[in-house]
């Protein structure tokens, strides 16, 4: 209840700013993108339910801060860019 | 900036037949560009074609310049005025991908048919695929995700990914009601006085959304906004069962909303129990699994039928496996909710209450359309219901159940009954479908 922004206090609570949750935490398998064989296709943007896939000049990397570490990016890679390693090893 | 579509094998459905090489060697005529080799078990096949790398080996050690990547299709073009003929690419591609066409004595590489490969056209196996994920992120890539990065789903939850996508597609101009359920549980609605979507966003009770949603149009509509998508993303239990009264009376008083139903069959985010969208014989916590009771005992309610029946302005089915489809769906959902009720049931595996490991969730949703357990189609008063896609080839729904735990218990009988339904079902879309057609075609005739 920000009431910010030209919005009356007593109208309803009305929330103007954003959870900040790092869901990354949660992860214990890490993707690990293999450049060489990516084609940049965006099967696993299209898929990564978290939407964590930044784009990058000529391959897709997972932003780790809120990738959960499902695994669908690794099954879903059509050109099997993506495998996944637990946490912790290199 | 731009992603690149490109041709996938799946070996596990390759029988070697040799067709792709045939068609391709037709069309290029020449060597064929794809090569299908036997692999290193017996009986199994790899492949060996360009694929078109985001950084290739062929273009870096080319000293003429006669390979460039282009930047809207991304494929790797062969420049024949500026090629010398040296052959170092062969060496340079790991991956087999250009050889020497004996026919010319040049080198030769698959350039994707200009986006309709020969290959993929003439596989029957479906061992080769055209994927086309560059297309939806060419176009929605670069539009906002409407919520926030951490939103506390569970691993792999298809849920998720489908708010997510459903936002993109409908932009910033909505008010968003999301009743309790996933969606709001896994934080859409924010909390401590923070809020999780970009939108406004709203969490009325399970059993209002719908009236409480063509109030806020009407207000709207009354300020003269008349651009707002007003529209819920709510589950199974807040439409088909709780909220189905507000959902229904919604529908026949045509209010101009966009209800967007997301069904992972059952009350999942309190605990996995039955809802009237379960299927049969599913395990969930109030169906439990011993001596007297094998999970459900009763079939899923078909929902999106049940509102056919109200003669929505738009009902569809969608389903994450078929993306493209969803898109177009939805384009045509938001349109028509300006004019009448617009409902959209989409198909939402959870991995968590349907003991499925996360990894699997887009084969669990792919099986399911592949087996008509999950039919994609839609309906509207002109042209009445037509599927989007029905398979060719229906796989038997045996081979989508024995994925998901929930159905770990079923015995033949069970499994009977199950196909049984999901072929009921089928003929009667079918007929609903065909009889529409027929209709059209004695207009025709007159």
């Amino acid at each position: 209840m920000t009431g910010g922004r030209n919005i009356p206090d007593d109208l309803c609570p009305i929330a103007t700013d954003f959870t900040q949750a790092l869901t990354g935490d949660w992860r214990a398998l890490r993707p690990v993108i293999d450049r060489d064989r990516c084609v940049k296709c965006a099967t696993c943007w299209l898929y990564c339910p978290v939407q964590c896939m930044v784009e990058r000049p000529s391959w897709f990397d997972a932003d780790l801060n809120y990738c959960k570490g499902c695994g669908i990016c690794a099954t879903e890679c059509p050109h099997r860019a993506i495998t996944m390693v637990e946490e912790g090893e290199g | 900036m731009t992603a690149f579509a490109t041709i996938t094998f799946r070996p596990e459905r390759c029988d070697g037949c040799g067709k792709c090489m045939t068609a391709c060697a037709t069309v290029k005529q020449g060597a064929s560009r794809i090569d299908i080799v036997p692999g290193s078990r017996a009986g199994a096949f790899e492949m060996a074609m360009c694929r078109q790398c985001g950084e290739p080996k062929c273009q870096m050690v080319c000293p003429a310049g006669a390979l460039a990547k282009d930047a809207a299709s991304g494929v790797i073009a062969w420049d024949s005025t500026r090629c010398v003929d040296c052959l170092l690419c062969t060496a340079g591609c790991a991956y087999g991908g250009i050889a020497v066409d004996p026919a010319t004595a040049r080198v030769a590489k698959c350039d994707q048919c200009g986006g309709n490969p020969a290959c993929v056209e003439v596989c029957p196996t479906g061992a080769l695929q055209w994927n086309a994920a560059a297309d939806i992120f060419n176009d929605y890539g670069g539009k906002e995700d409407l919520f926030v990065p951490g939103l506390a789903g569970c691993q792999g939850c298809n849920s998720e990914l489908l708010m997510r996508h459903i936002m993109r597609k409908v932009g910033r101009n909505a008010v968003l009601a999301t009743p309790p359920g996933c969606i709001p549980g896994m934080g859409s609605v924010g909390y401590n006085g923070k809020t999780g979507t970009k939108v406004p966003v709203f969490h009325p009770l399970l059993t209002n959304t719908a009236a409480m949603l063509a109030g806020i149009r009407r207000t709207y509509d009354r300020a003269g906004r008349k651009d707002i998508v007003v529209m819920a993303l709510a589950g199974d239990g807040g439409t088909a069962d709780c909220g189905f009264h507000a959902v229904s009376g919604a529908a026949e008083r045509n209010e101009k909303i966009l209800y967007i139903c997301v069904d992972n069959e059952g009350y999942m985010n309190t605990g996995m129990q039955r809802s009237g969208t379960t299927p049969y014989g599913s395990w969930t916590s109030t169906t439990p699994v011993g001596e007297a009771m094998r999970g459900k005992s009763q079939d899923a309610k078909n929902l999106p039928m049940v509102m056919m029946a109200h003669r929505c302005a738009y009902v569809a089915t969608a389903s994450s496996a078929h993306m493209e489809d969803l898109y177009a769906k939805l384009e045509r959902a938001i349109a028509a909710s300006f004019t009448g009720f617009a409902y959209l049931h989409i198909y939402s595996p959870c991995p968590t209450g349907w003991r499925l490991p996360s990894s699997q969730v887009m084969e669990a949703c792919r099986r399911a359309v592949a087996s008509n357990f999950v039919t994609l189609w839609e309906y509207t008063r002109e042209d009445g219901l037509s599927f989007t896609y029905s398979p060719d080839r229906p796989i038997p729904v045996r081979d989508y159940v024995s994925m998901l735990g929930k159905y770990r218990h079923l015995d033949e009988g069970q499994l009977e009954h199950i196909q049984a339904r999901v072929d009921d079902q089928m003929a009667l879309l079918r007929r609903m479908a065909g009889e529409q057609q027929a209709k059209e075609g004695d207009g025709q005739g007159r």
